[in-house]
Order: C-alpha cells, then sequence, then structure tokens
C-alpha cells in the first residue's frame, strides 16, 4: 500500500442529538502510528470512535480511512480496516472460544481463518487463564471481558485498532500487559482514548480533544 | 344438522353466571368492576355486530367484499399490536401490514385450498373465519417478536456493533438477534401446541363437535388449523421484523431512534 493516512478527519463536527461535542475536528493517523486520545468527559471523544466506525451518520467529505471516505455505502467495506474494542464491551453470548471464532464465518472475512493457537497466545500475554477460553461469557469479569474482546479485536488483523478505555477496568499488572503488547504492534495503527497517563506513556502520540479543533483549546505540551 | 340454536332469552339469563367474577372483585375490593363491566359490553356490541355482519358476508358471498373485510381485520391487528408493542406506527404500520397479509394468507390459501378441498376457498364462510383463526392466534407471537427484537438491539447495541465492526453485513450482524427472537416469539404456540387436547379443549374442534360433526372428524379440522397457525405465526412475526428493517435500520446499519414511541434510551 502506498503511505496515505490509514485515517484522516477533516473538519468534523460531532454531536448528540442537538448538542455539540467538538466542531471542526482534524486528526490524521499514519500507519502504524500509536495515538492516545484524551480530554474532558463529554467532550466527545467515543462518540468520535463510533463516527470512525460508521455507527453515527458521518457527513460528508469528514472521515478517511485508508485514503478513502467514509459514506453509508462504504462504510461496510471499510469497517474491514478497522477493529474497535469499546468501552465495557459486550460481544456476544455463549462459551468464549465461539464468540471468538464467530467473526470468521462473516463472508468479508473469509480470507482468514480463526487460529486457537492464537487465541492462546493472546490470552497469555494478558495474563488470562487458559481455560478462560472454555468459559461462557457470563461468568467473566468486566476486566477478563475486556480483555477478551481484545483478543476478539485482535485477531482479525486489522490496520487501524479503535479502544475506548481499554485498560480501565484491568488490575496494575494485565495493565501492563496489554500496554506493552500494543506497544509492540508494528503494523497496527491506534487510536486510544484514555484518561491514564499509563496509556500516554506507550503510544507515540498523545492529543486532546480540545486541541483537535480548529480554533478551539490551548496548546499543550 | 342437528345444532342446536341458543335461546335468546336464556343467553340473557347465562349473563347471571357474571355475578361469580363481579362478586368476588366486589367481595375483595379488587378495583376491576368498571373494566369488567366495560368489557362485557364491549364483548357483546362487538359480537352482535361480527355476528350481524358475518351473516350479511355470507349471504352475499362476493369475492371483493370478502377481500375488503380481511383487509379490515389486518388493518385492526396491525393497530392492536403497535400498540402493544410501544413502536412508532409511522415506521411500522405498512410493514406490519404486509407481513400479516402475506404470512396469513400464505397458510390460509393452503388451508382452504389443499386440505379442505372440495370445500369452496374464497367462500366467506370458510375464508372468513379460518383467516380470522389463524390472525388472531399469531398476534401475540408478532407483538412479541418485534418486541423482542427492537428492545435487544437498543439494550444491546454494543453487541451489535461488535458485531459490524468485526465485519459482519447486516443480515449476518441481525442473525444472533433474529434467533432469539424466533425462540422467544414461538415459545408460546409451540407450547399450546404441546399440550393440545389434554389441557383445554381447542375452539375449532369444540365448535365443529357442537356443529354435529364427529370427534374423529372433528380433530382433523383441529389439526389442520394448528398446522395452519404454527406457519402463519412463524411466517408473519419473521416478515414482521424482516419487512421493518429498511426503514427502522438505517443506512449505516444502526438503529434508528424514532423506532420507539417513547424515547427512554
Amino acid at each position: 500500500m502506498d503511505s496515505s493516512p490509514i485515517l484522516e478527519i477533516r473538519d468534523l463536527d460531532g454531536m448528540a442529538g442537538n448538542i455539540c461535542l467538538f466542531r471542526k475536528l482534524h486528526l490524521t493517523l499514519d500507519p502504524g502510528e500509536k495515538c492516545t486520545l484524551s480530554g474532558a468527559s463529554g467532550s466527545g471523544k467515543s462518540t468520535l470512535l463510533k463516527m470512525i466506525m460508521g455507527f453515527l451518520p458521518v457527513p460528508a467529505d469528514t472521515i478517511f480511512i485508508t485514503g478513502e471516505e467514509l459514506t453509508a455505502k462504504s462504510c461496510w467495506r471499510l469497517r474491514k480496516c478497522v477493529a474497535c474494542v469499546s468501552q465495557e464491551p459486550e460481544i456476544g453470548k455463549g462459551k468464549v472460544c465461539d464468540i471468538l471464532a464467530a467473526p470468521f464465518q462473516y463472508r468479508s472475512n473469509r480470507s482468514l481463518s480463526f487460529e486457537l493457537k492464537e487465541a492462546q497466545q493472546l490470552f497469555e500475554c494478558f495474563l488470562l487463564p487458559a481455560d478462560t477460553l472454555q468459559k461462557d461469557m457470563e461468568v467473566l469479569s468486566g476486566g477478563e471481558k475486556q480483555r477478551v474482546a481484545l483478543t476478539a479485536a485482535l485477531l482479525l488483523k486489522r490496520k487501524l485498532l479503535l479502544l475506548d478505555e481499554v485498560a480501565a477496568a484491568l488490575d496494575a499488572r494485565s495493565k501492563e500487559a496489554v500496554r506493552a503488547y500494543l506497544a509492540s504492534l508494528k503494523n497496527t495503527a491506534i487510536l486510544s482514548v484514555s484518561h491514564d497517563v499509563g496509556d500516554f506513556l506507550l503510544s507515540s502520540r498523545l492529543e486532546w480533544m480540545e486541541d483537535l479543533q480548529k480554533g478551539g483549546g490551548n496548546a499543550r505540551d | 344438522m342437528p345444532v342446536t340454536d341458543i335461546d335468546v332469552v336464556r343467553l340473557a339469563a347465562g349473563y347471571g353466571l357474571l355475578l361469580i367474577p363481579l362478586g368476588i372483585f366486589l367481595w375483595h375490593r379488587v378495583p376491576l368492576i368498571g373494566t369488567t363491566l366495560v368489557s362485557i359490553v364491549r364483548m357483546t356490541v362487538q359480537l352482535l355486530f361480527i355476528g350481524f355482519y358475518l351473516q350479511i358476508l355470507f349471504d352475499l358471498n362476493n369475492i371483493w367484499l370478502n377481500i375488503m373485510w380481511l383487509a379490515v381485520m389486518i388493518a385492526v391487528a396491525d393497530a392492536s399490536i403497535l400498540r402493544g408493542c410501544d413502536l412508532n406506527f409511522r415506521i411500522f404500520a405498512i410493514p406490519v401490514f404486509v407481513a400479516l397479509l402475506l404470512g396469513i394468507l400464505l397458510p390460509v390459501f393452503i388451508f382452504l385450498s389443499v386440505i379442505l378441498y372440495p370445500a369452496p376457498a374464497l367462500d366467506a364462510r370458510f375464508l372468513v373465519p379460518i383467516f380470522g383463526m389463524v390472525l388472531g392466534n399469531s398476534l401475540r407471537a408478532v407483538i412479541v417478536g418485534l418486541q423482542h427484537f427492537y428492545d435487544a438491539l437498543r439494550r444491546r447495541e454494543k453487541e451489535y456493533f461488535f458485531f459490524l465492526s468485526a465485519g459482519a453485513g447486516r443480515q449476518e450482524a441481525l442473525m444472533p438477534f433474529l434467533k432469539e427472537t424466533l425462540q422467544v416469539s414461538m415459545a408460546p404456540t409451540l407450547a399450546n401446541m404441546a399440550t393440545m387436547g389434554l389441557v383445554a379443549l381447542p375452539g375449532m374442534m369444540t365448535g365443529v363437535m357442537i356443529g354435529g360433526i364427529s370427534p374423529a372428524a372433528a380433530i382433523k379440522y383441529q389439526i389442520a388449523i394448528m398446522i395452519a397457525i404454527l406457519s402463519g405465526t412463524s411466517l408473519a412475526a419473521t416478515l414482521a421484523v424482516y419487512f421493518s428493517l429498511r426503514k427502522s435500520l438505517t443506512p449505516w446499519g444502526s438503529l434508528n431512534r424514532s423506532v420507539f414511541t417513547r424515547l427512554n434510551q
């Protein structure tokens, strides 16, 4: 692929109903780049992630993924470049390994295949007990669910990973494990929403919602 | 046929039985007296009207009049379904109407033209009651189905979004919800079928037996109507969800918030 940015956002306004969360937001993310996005609560960070996934309607000419404009039509294709782990994720009902395997049945993922070994390795990296694979999703704790959801996202090997407070529910040790693993991913660009200083340290860039908006907010270093 | 018509005076005396529920409510001070009286009056007036109207329908036996009457039945069913599940009338009225029309008409048509053969299938006295029975029995499944599906999609939006973000197409992402919806909406019909004849003697069978038909023949009617009800119910409930998707989901795949009448997001 060429060196066009994996994600480019131009002049994007974020609305929640009739309330404006952010205005004229700009952000560019290069392939493999790790960026942590912070900002006040209610500044529209999660809304921004939802817009990048096309879960909220996106105005024309504002979001580009791998150089292609995100529209109601292209979003179905462009979602295949992106994986997303939401805050307090819910990724389905049933046995963990079945849930992890389910996306590989989708038509768009036919080129991929589910490798149980890979899931086991990721679990080990994230300090999840190996028998978690056989457990029912319902019995997992919040922190375990979070790491299973992260595993599900990573197994799909997308070029862009969107993370919403992904380390928030984790204990200190698993936090470190998750951060170290994410930082080591060479070919995956990450946009991670977080309030946690620990997450800032491992990413190459730190952005504040307020600074990404034209004419709004004060510059920070 | 030796069918005994009920004498009007004796039926009026039958209303005396209503002293039992009214007495019980009065004794326990259950605030149901008004509701009960209104229900009794409504039942009586509606049935009087239907009895009178069906008589005309049967006498005229005009195919267009029959079709119009079916349309009225569907429209009333449509409205009562949407009232039953707090869904936006403007989005759902037409899809649910079409779903009921196709979903009920298909099994009823098979019932009349194949099973009841050589009875004249489009005769009012076959078409209207059979259609009404299948329609009436499918209502609850359609209500439960629509309600469950859209509630689940709203409450478990994260799960749905996860499927989409994992590369699922619309149909693929909705599949777990559709599967669950059918399980929930079909359960009562299936349970009812499984206890058929043991717990309660079904209405159709009772009806034809009072009409003078032997139990051996009556069960054949009952089996046929149960098959028609089960297929009509599953078809109508499934089509109602599918037909409503076009307007209830945005082109991006997310749930249109105006689907619900009460915005308790």
